[in-house]
C-alpha cells in the first residue's frame, strides 16, 4: 500500500476528476440511480431510513473485518481466510465471558479482541511465517485449513446451535429522526468509525506505520536500517485479528452467534476487498459501506419501484444476498482493479 | 551389456525409482488397468473400510471431480475456489430438466448440463483468468456464491430453495429397490455402480490423455514459468481459458453422475465449502501427480465414513474434519506440492531401495 492511496487530498481530487471526466452514459446512469433512491425515500421514508441505518451498521461490521484483512493483504501479501473464523471466534469468546462467566458486556469488549488477537499472533508466528516468500497461494490454503479447524473446534466446544448474549445498556432503542434504532447498532457504528480513524492514524501518522510502509516497499533495506520487521508484522497481525474479534463481539450482541457466521462473512468481505480494490485502505472502507447499504437498501428500492410502476414481479425476494455480487461484477467490468485499487497489485 | 547383467530385482528397483522410461503405450495400458482395478475393487474396499459398499460410487465420482479440478490447480497453477458451481450446477440442470419435462428428458439434460457448464466457465474465465492467483481464487468464490444464492432463492419454484430437489429423478431403465439403484436392460439387471464405474474409468483416462498430450505439457510450462511460456509463443490466456472450460465440463460430468446416484440435489452441493472440500482432497492427496487427487478423495471418504463411525474415539468422531484440517495444514507446511501420494511414493521408493540394497 503506497502512501499515495492513503493521502486523502489526492483521493478527493481524483473523485472530482472522475466525475467531470465521466462520459454521458455513466452520468445518465448515476442520475437515474439517484432519482431511484429519491423515489424510494419518498415512497416509504420510514422503511428507507430503517434499512439505510441497518445497512450502514452491517457495512460497519464488514469494514471492521475488511480493514484487518486488507492491512494483512496489503502489507504481507497474504490473504487470511481464517479472518472470518477470527470474527466468529470473537463472538464466541464474548459469549463465554458474558453468558457463561456472567461478566458485564464491557469486559467482553476488551477480553474477546485480545484473545482473538493472541490467537492470530500464534498462527502468524508459528505457521504463517514459514510460508513467507513461497507461492502466495500457500498462505491462502493454510489459513483456509485453519479456518476449518477453528470452526470445528468451536462446534465441538459450544455446539452448532445459534447462541446469544446480552449487551447490557446497549439493548435499549434510541430514537433517531423517523425511526428507532437499537443502541447496539449506534454503538457498533461509533466503534467502527473510531477503529477506521485509529488504523488510519496508526499507518499514516506514527513511526510504526512508517516503518511498516517502508517494509512493504523494500523489506531488505528497511531491515538494514535497523527495523525489526517480523515483530512489527506480528503486531500488525495482532491488530487485524483483534479488530475482527471486536466486530464479532458487536455482531454477536446484535444478532446472536453461530459457527457458520465466519464463513458467511468472509465471502462478503472478499467481495468488499475486490470492489474496494486489493490492498487499499480507503477501498475497504468505502467498499464495506457501499456493499452493506446496498444489501439493505436495494430490496426496498426494488419494492418501491414495484409499487409505483404496478409491476409486482420487479420485487425479487432473494435480491439482498445477490446484491454484493452484482455490485462486484459491475465494478469488475467497469474497473477491473476495484474502486481504489492500485494497478497491478497482486495481478 | 548393462541390460544383460541387470537382474530382475535391479530392473524393478530402477522402475520404482523412475530411471527407466516406459513406452507411452505401456503407460496407457497401465493407467487403464489401474483405473479399472480401482473401480472393480472399490465396492469391496468401501465395504471393509467404510462400513458399507453403497458409498463406492460416491467415492469414484469425487475422485473424478478431484482429478478434473486438479487439471487447474496442479497442472496450470490456478486455484479455483468455486468449482462446486460446476458440480452442483450440473446436478441442478439435470434435476430441473427431469422434473419439468419428465425423466425421459435425461438424454437432453446431460448434454445440456455439460454444455452449460462449459459456457459458464468460458464466460467466467474470459473475465478473470488473467488475474493474479489470490485475486483469481477470490473471484471464483464470488461467482460460486452467486450461483448458490440463485439456487437458494428458488427462482420460479425451479430449484426448490433450501430443500433442493429429491423426487422425480429416476431415469428410464433405472429402478430403485430398497434404495438400491439398478439399471434394467430387458430382463438383465446390473447395479448402477457399474455404469458409473465405467464412466469414471473412461473420463479419468481421457483426463490422463489430456494431461499427457502436448496441450497438457504446455500447461506444465505455464505453471512452471508463465513468462517463459509467453516468450516462446504460447498464448497463455487462451490455454488457461481452455483448461478452465475442460475442467468445468469434467466437473459437470461428475455432477451428472452424482445426481443420478444420490437421487437428490441440495444447495449444499453449490456452497463454497464443497469447493473447499475438493481443494482439500487435492492438496492432501498431492497436486503434483495425476493420482494424487484420487488418493486424496479416497482419504477424505475414509475420514468421513471410517473415522466418523469409529466408536472408540467417542464424541470426537463427529469432528473428523478437524483432523483432516490438521492433516491439510501439516501438508501445506511441509510439502504443499506432493502431498500424501508423494509421501507414499517416496516411502515405497525408500523401502524398495532398502530391501534390494545398493545405492
Amino acid at each position: 500500500m503506497a502512501s499515495t492511496t492513503l493521502a486523502g487530498k489526492r483521493w478527493t481530487e481524483r473523485t472530482v476528476a472522475t466525475i467531470t471526466g465521466m462520459n454521458t452514459v455513466w452520468k445518465v446512469m448515476y442520475l437515474l440511480l439517484g432519482l431511484w433512491i429519491l423515489l424510494t425515500a419518498a415512497v416509504s421514508p420510514g422503511l428507507f431510513a430503517t434499512q439505510f441505518v441497518s445497512g450502514l451498521v452491517y457495512g460497519m461490521i464488514l469494514v471492521m473485518i475488511a480493514l484487518g484483512l486488507s492491512l494483512i493483504l496489503g502489507l504481507m501479501g497474504v490473504i487470511n481466510f481464517a479472518h472470518g473464523a477470527f470474527f466468529m471466534f470473537g463472538g464466541y469468546v464474548a459469549f463465554a465471558v458474558v453468558a457463561q462467566l456472567g461478566l458485564p458486556f464491557s469486559v467482553a469488549l476488551i477480553v474477546a479482541p485480545i484473545t482473538v488477537g493472541l490467537l492470530g499472533v500464534v498462527i502468524e508466528r508459528f505457521l504463517l511465517r514459514r510460508l513467507y516468500g513461497t507461492e502466495p497461494i500457500n498462505g491462502l490454503l493454510l489459513t483456509f485449513g485453519i479456518a476449518l479447524m477453528l470452526e470445528e473446534a468451536v462446534r465441538y466446544t459450544w455446539g452448532s446451535a445459534p447462541l446469544g448474549y446480552s449487551a447490557d445498556v446497549f439493548e435499549n432503542p434510541v430514537p433517531l429522526l423517523v425511526t428507532n434504532v437499537a443502541g447496539i447498532r449506534i454503538f457498533t457504528t461509533i466503534v467502527g468509525i473510531l477503529s477506521v480513524i485509529t488504523i488510519y492514524l496508526l499507518i499514516v501518522r506514527t513511526d510504526f506505520g512508517l516503518s511498516i510502509r517502508a517494509g512493504v516497499q523494500d523489506p531488505e533495506m528497511t531491515e538494514l536500517v535497523g527495523e525489526n520487521l517480523p515483530v512489527k508484522f506480528t503486531l500488525l497481525f495482532f491488530i487485524g485479528s483483534a479488530l475482527a474479534g471486536l466486530a464479532g463481539v458487536l455482531r454477536g450482541a446484535e444478532t446472536g452467534i453461530d459457527p457458520g457466521m465466519g464463513s458467511l462473512f468472509i465471502i462478503l468481505v472478499f467481495v468488499v476487498i475486490v470492489v474496494g480494490g486489493m490492498g487499499s485502505f480507503f477501498g475497504s472502507v468505502v467498499g464495506g459501506l457501499l456493499i452493506g447499504t446496498a444489501m439493505f437498501v436495494a430490496p426496498t428500492m426494488l419494492n418501491a419501484l414495484a409499487t409505483t410502476t404496478g409491476l409486482p414481479w420487479l420485487y425479487l425476494p432473494g435480491a439482498r444476498r445477490v446484491v454484493p455480487f452484482v455490485v462486484m461484477i459491475v465494478v469488475l467490468l467497469a474497473r477491473p482493479r476495484g474502486l481504489f485499487g492500485e494497478e497491478g497489485f497482486l495481478e | 551389456m548393462s541390460k544383460k547383467t541387470s537382474t530382475r530385482a535391479e530392473q524393478f528397483k530402477n522402475l520404482v525409482n523412475g530411471s527407466i522410461t516406459v513406452p507411452e503405450r505401456q503407460v496407457d495400458l497401465l493407467v487403464v488397468g489401474a483405473l479399472a482395478a480401482l473401480a472393480i475393487a472399490m465396492p469391496t474396499i468401501a465395504g471393509v473400510l467404510m462400513g458399507y459398499s453403497g458409498v463406492a460410487s460416491n467415492v469414484l465420482i469425487w475422485m473424478l471431480f478431484a482429478v478434473a479440478f486438479n487439471l487447474l490447480l496442479g497442472y496450470t497453477g490456478l486455484l479455483s475456489f468455486g468449482h462446486a458451481m460446476f458440480l452442483g450446477g450440473a446436478m441442478y440442470v439435470v434435476a430441473i430438466v427431469m422434473n419439468q419435462l419428465g425423466p425421459v428428458m435425461i438424454v437432453l439434460a446431460i448434454p445440456l448440463a455439460l454444455a452449460l457448464a462449459g459456457l459458464v466457465a468460458y464466460g467466467i474465465a474470459r473475465l478473470i483468468v488473467e488475474k493474479g492467483e489470490i485475486y483469481f481464487a477470490l473471484l471464483t468464490i464470488a461467482f460460486g456464491e452467486v450461483v448458490w444464492y440463485i439456487a437458494n432463492s428458488d427462482p420460479g419454484g425451479l430449484t426448490g430453495g433450501d430443500d433442493g430437489i429429491a423426487s422425480g429423478l429416476l431415469p428410464p431403465l433405472v429402478e430403485s429397490y430398497r434404495g438400491q439403484l439398478s439399471v434394467y436392460l430387458g430382463s438383465f439387471a446390473v447395479d448402477i455402480y457399474w455404469p458409473v464405474a465405467a464412466v469414471f474409468v473412461v473420463a479419468t483416462y481421457l483426463l490422463f490423455r489430456i494431461v499427457r498430450s502436448p496441450f497438457g505439457r504446455t500447461l506444465l510450462t505455464i505453471r512452471e514459468n508463465e513468462q517463459l511460456a509467453r516468450s516462446i509463443g504460447v498464448n497463455t490466456r487462451r490455454y488457461k481459458i481452455h483448461t478452465f472450460v475442460i475442467s468445468a465440463v469434467f466437473s459437470a460430468l461428475a455432477g451428472v453422475l452424482l445426481v443420478i446416484v444420490n437421487q437428490n440435489v441440495a444447495t449444499s452441493y453449490l456452497f463454497w465449502e464443497t469447493s473447499g472440500e475438493v481443494v482439500m482432497m487435492t492438496i492432501v492427496g498431492g497436486m503434483s501427480s495425476f493420482a494424487g487427487p484420487i488418493f486424496g478423495a479416497f482419504l477424505w471418504y475414509l475420514g468421513a465414513e471410517f473415522l466418523s463411525g469409529w466408536q472408540a474415539i467417542g464424541g470426537l468422531r463427529h469432528y473428523w474434519q478437524f483432523g483432516f484440517g490438521l492433516l491439510f495444514v501439516a501438508i501445506i507446511l511441509i510439502d504443499p506440492r506432493n502431498g500424501g501420494w508423494g509421501a507414499l511414493k517416496n516411502s515405497v521408493r525408500w523401502a524398495v531401495n532398502k530391501y534390494f540394497g545398493g545405492n
